[in-house]
């Protein structure tokens, strides 16, 4: 049973962490409040709307949940405690995440308390499948581990460009992995699924962009693992993130989910792009983000050989015409009715055709659309410095790449699969953020991505000098979550559990 | 009504004052002030109490709430002769009948019960109802009801302790709380604030054991009681540290089912009845944040400290002369703290006295020279901790060991029968307190 007024109230404050201020005395409240208890009537109207979610907190006690409350179950054990924000201004309860407990293992509070975190916007606890799925903030990771606080900046724009390109980016990979052979693959952990991957990398993006959020007009999700048949991840990351003008508790933006299997995202690039450039559009820029907690039978059972290279995290692309680190030069689609991979509405886990998702599918469209897109810019593949394709497995892109021409050069820095696991819609846009990252000004980049079912989008990409300036804003790249020190390595049975949630 | 000043007060109260060096024991934050409109209180309608009734605390799996609240109020009638039609109204108290049993209007079926039309009221702790039957009694209003309060929290095992967290701030329910990690955190801020480290903490942490050994010693003499069974200090450390916490299950109040009622008249009423009534010299209360994070300070309750500054006032009685307490130990912490919340020890300094009458392996507590015996009947640790029921058999208690019937467990003072007693009883963590004291009329 749950209460959809009450998770609606719920979750607008506590995604956010909406908090206030009073004018006159300066005392801080969690949630909204109209006045201030300590000055009463004078001040109403005059509390300041502020905000934790990009602040950065200090555990100031901590205590060992083992025993939690039913909903709680599945995410024990862990700990919990209470963090302030400003001085201890402000204290919230909260609930460390990210962190694998086992039944034994000793936990130090008194390491734990005094140290910075910060809020994570992550599922709030256990409900039963036909419920709305409760979201919160008052999730916290320690700030000098895996992921640490960054600060949201806006910086005005400095130059205006007559094409439009990437004006930012961001990607999210969870701090969990499994790792066969050579392949390391991201994982979720237990609070975490598509939605709160779209919410983190789109922070990021807006953190890399230094774009002001309320001037994203438009924001697409693409993503094959929405938790719901029926409720886009774009209105949640359009209201986490307060993306558009924000007028009462509604968000002055256009939010979409996009599907088109592993292209669902990529496939708006081009949209996004044209909506900038049309004056009449009002808007400035527009964000589209590709995060999927890619799904696969487990091993063993009919589809399960998927579950050897998928893996977890997404990317968020801001698209505008000002400052731009790239610009879109052109892009080239192709579409056919090719069942390669499929999953039928109410199934939980995908089938595919076996070797037919290669050369009839995978190969035929991205080598249409790529040499379609070269032949019409009149590129020969020495021309490019860095080739980006989708990667199903580490056999496909590489196969493709050099069939085009490429060496590894090329496309190696594009290839993440090794690291991170077929990260589904995420999967070429964490392949571009990861060259974006290492690009030089002036750089041709292709992209080939492809959604099965089934079709490519290539794109030709312009790097411009804008691109090493705004590296600075953004220490959470690709790089540093793939080598990062408290990456935890999980079996598979662990691997399994965190994938299927809570 | 008038405002006193945290100033005024402390220097009107003899009991906050240390007995020996003449210091305030508790200094109150700044912005804390006591409303309190004791002076000039015309008491003409005394509140006494005249019969105290109660069943045993334990899992009652084949009983009805109703068969308990009978059996409460049956052993208080028989006590005094009062009978059903002699009662002019009823205050009854539940947490989570409407929860555990889906009874929404219990004040229906204790009219069916009794077979009474009078007016009745119900509250969430034993605490509040007989503060209301005070206030109506006092206001002339009665001479003689009935205050029961009733529990039956076993019926819901499995989601009782989802239902105690509507108790507290529901952010805290959804960022992960539970029941117990509120105690456990006081605890940590309880070390921190009064820098208890090294030896002291290993002290410290005896200190709470010996609160939970204490209590299961006291309860193996009260036949009421859930757990009649004695437990060592060891046990307690080792629930410890199966637990990986820092408070095991031995350091926590049980769930319970339990039943308890009293008969509440006026003085004037009363003396036609029993020569020598319990007088409720002083029953107050006083309100704290829902929201335990965004107190003040994390390491006491400040709720039950204005609740007892008022109350010995109202009481007209120095904390000196109260020998038997009965505390809120929903959590050994909870006993620990409120010894200093009350103001019977120094803030940071209750463990000290804990830990001593471990080493002495005694019974009470040593406190500044004189011997405090608290939670005689096992507390709600070893007594069991129906809610609504928990605060009657707190008065039960002390009104037994005010009038010499408590049996084995019989307190005495210099030889004598102890004069007066207190019960401290929350609502919540630390969110509502209240304080009654009881003893003999003194003008």
């Amino acid at each position: 049973m749950s209460s959809e007024p009450i998770e609606r109230r719920v979750s607008y404050l506590g995604d956010r962490l909406r908090a206030s201020r009073c004018q006159c005395c300066g005392k801080e409240y969690f949630e909204v409040r109209d006045y201030c208890s300590n000055c009463g009537r004078k001040s109403y109207g005059k509390m300041d709307s502020i905000d934790l979610f990009y602040d950065k907190g200090k555990l100031e006690l901590c205590t060992f949940v083992n025993e939690p409350t039913n909903k709680f179950m599945k995410l024990s054990n862990f700990v919990y405690g209470i963090v302030s924000f400003h001085d201890g201004k402000i204290r919230v309860p909260a609930r460390l995440t990210d962190q694998l407990i086992c039944d034994g293992k000793e936990v130090d509070l008194s390491n734990l308390e005094g140290r910075e975190v910060v809020p994570r916007f992550r599922r709030r606890y256990s409900v039963s499948k036909s419920d709305v799925i409760p979201t919160i903030s008052l999730a916290f990771t320690l700030a000098d581990e895996y992921y640490p606080h960054q600060e949201y900046k806006v910086v005005a724009p400095t130059k205006e460009y007559d094409v439009p390109g990437v004006v930012g980016y961001g990607v999210y990979i969870s701090r969990f992995r499994i790792k066969e052979a050579e392949l390391e693959r991201a994982v979720p952990f237990l609070d975490e699924d598509s939605v709160t991957a779209s919410v983190e990398a789109g922070k990021m993006a807006l953190v890399h962009s230094g774009v002001d959020s309320k001037l994203i007009g438009k924001v697409y999700v693409g993503s094959e693992s929405n938790p719901y048949s029926v409720k886009p991840i774009a209105a949640k990351v359009a209201q986490v993130l307060k993306l558009g003008e924000e007028d009462g508790d509604v968000q002055g933006v256009d939010a979409v989910d996009t599907e088109f299997a592993c292209k669902a995202a990529t496939s708006m690039y081009k949209d996004a792009c044209s909506l900038v450039s049309y004056p009449r559009s009002g808007i400035e820029y527009a964000m589209a983000i590709g995060a999927d907690n890619a799904q696969a039978a487990p091993r063993g059972c009919p589809g399960g050989e998927l579950d050897t290279f998928v893996g977890y995290g997404g990317a968020a692309f801001i698209f505008g015409k000002n400052d731009v680190i790239a610009q879109v030069e052109g892009w080239y689609s192709c579409t056919s009715d090719t069942p390669d991979f499929w999953r039928r509405d109410g199934e939980q886990f995908p089938s595919h055709g076996g070797r037919f998702t290669g050369d009839p599918a995978y190969f035929k469209h991205v080598r249409k659309a790529t040499c379609k897109l070269m032949e019409r810019f009149n590129l020969k593949a020495s021309d490019l410095a860095y080739f980006v394709a989708h990667q199903p497995n580490p056999v496909f892109p590489v196969r493709m790449a050099k069939e085009l021409g490429f060496k590894e050069e090329q496309y190696l820095p594009a290839l993440q699969i090794n690291k991170f696991g077929n990260t589904y819609s995420g999967c070429v846009p964490v392949g571009l953020a990861s060259v974006l990252d290492v690009a030089k000004p002036e750089e041709l980049i292709l992209v080939g991505s492809y959604g099965s079912g089934a079709g490519s989008d290539a794109y030709l990409l312009r790097t411009t000098s804008q691109l090493i300036d705004k590296r600075k804003h953004q220490k959470v790249n690709v790089k540093f979550q793939a080598e990062n020190p408290f990456i935890e390595y999980v079996d598979y049975t662990t691997y399994r559990r965190l994938k299927m949630g809570m | 009504m008038r405002v006193a000043s945290l100033g005024i007060l402390v220097n009107r109260l003899s009991g906050v004052f240390c007995a020996r060096n003449g210091k305030p024991l508790i200094a109150f934050p700044e912005n804390v002030k006591c409303y309190c409109k004791m002076e000039g209180l015309v008491l003409q309608n005394r509140p006494v109490i005249v019969a105290v009734g109660r069943t045993k605390f334990g899992e009652h799996y084949g009983k009805e709430p109703e068969k308990l609240i009978e059996e409460a109020w049956l052993a208080a009638s028989n006590e005094c002769g009062i009978e059903r039609k002699d009662l002019e109204a009823c205050y009854m108290s539940d947490c989570f009948l409407p929860i555990t049993n889906k009874l929404g209007l219990e004040e229906g079926f204790l009219s069916e019960l009794t077979e009474l039309h009078v007016p009745m009221e119900t509250t969430r702790s034993f605490s509040a109802a007989l503060l209301t039957a005070c206030h109506a009694i006092q206001a002339g209003v009665y001479d003689t009801v009935l205050v029961g309060g009733i529990e039956k929290m076993t019926d819901r095992w499995d989601k009782i302790r989802d239902d105690l967290m509507l108790l507290e701030d529901p952010w805290s329910y959804y960022a992960g709380g539970t029941p117990e990690s509120n105690h456990e955190l006081m605890l940590r801020a309880y070390i921190k604030a009064h820098h208890v480290t090294g030896e002291n903490l290993d002290k410290l942490n005896i200190a709470l054991a010996q609160v939970s050994v204490k209590n299961h010693a006291n309860a193996t003499k009260n036949k009421y009681a859930q757990y009649q069974r004695a437990i060592t200090v060891q046990q307690v450390l080792n629930a410890r540290k199966t637990a990986q916490k820092p408070l095991g299950m031995f350091d926590f109040a049980p769930i319970s089912d339990g039943a308890s009622a009293l008969v509440l008249m006026s003085e004037a009423a009363a003396k036609k009845l029993c020569d020598s009534p319990v007088h409720v010299l002083a029953c107050t209360s006083a309100t704290d944040y829902l929201n335990y994070t965004a107190r003040e300070d994390l390491s006491r309750f400040v709720a039950a400290e204005i609740a007892m500054k008022n109350a010995a006032q109202m009481a007209k009685t120095a904390l000196s002369d109260i020998q038997v307490i009965e505390i809120n130990d929903q959590s050994t912490v909870m006993e620990l703290v409120s010894l200093e919340d009350l103001g019977f020890c120094k803030p940071g300094e209750a463990w000290k006295s804990i830990y001593e009458s471990y080493l002495g392996n005694k019974h009470f507590y040593e406190v500044n020279g004189r011997q405090l015996y608290v939670n005689t009947d096992g507390g709600l640790k070893a007594d069991g901790n129906p809610f609504g029921a928990t605060g009657g058999a707190q008065i039960f208690e002390i009104y037994r060991q005010l009038k010499g019937q408590a049996g084995t467990r019989q307190v005495n003072v210099d030889g004598g029968l102890p004069k007066s007693g207190c019960v401290s009883e929350f609502e919540g963590f630390g969110t509502k307190a209240y304080v009654t004291i009881l003893g003999e009329r003194k003008d």
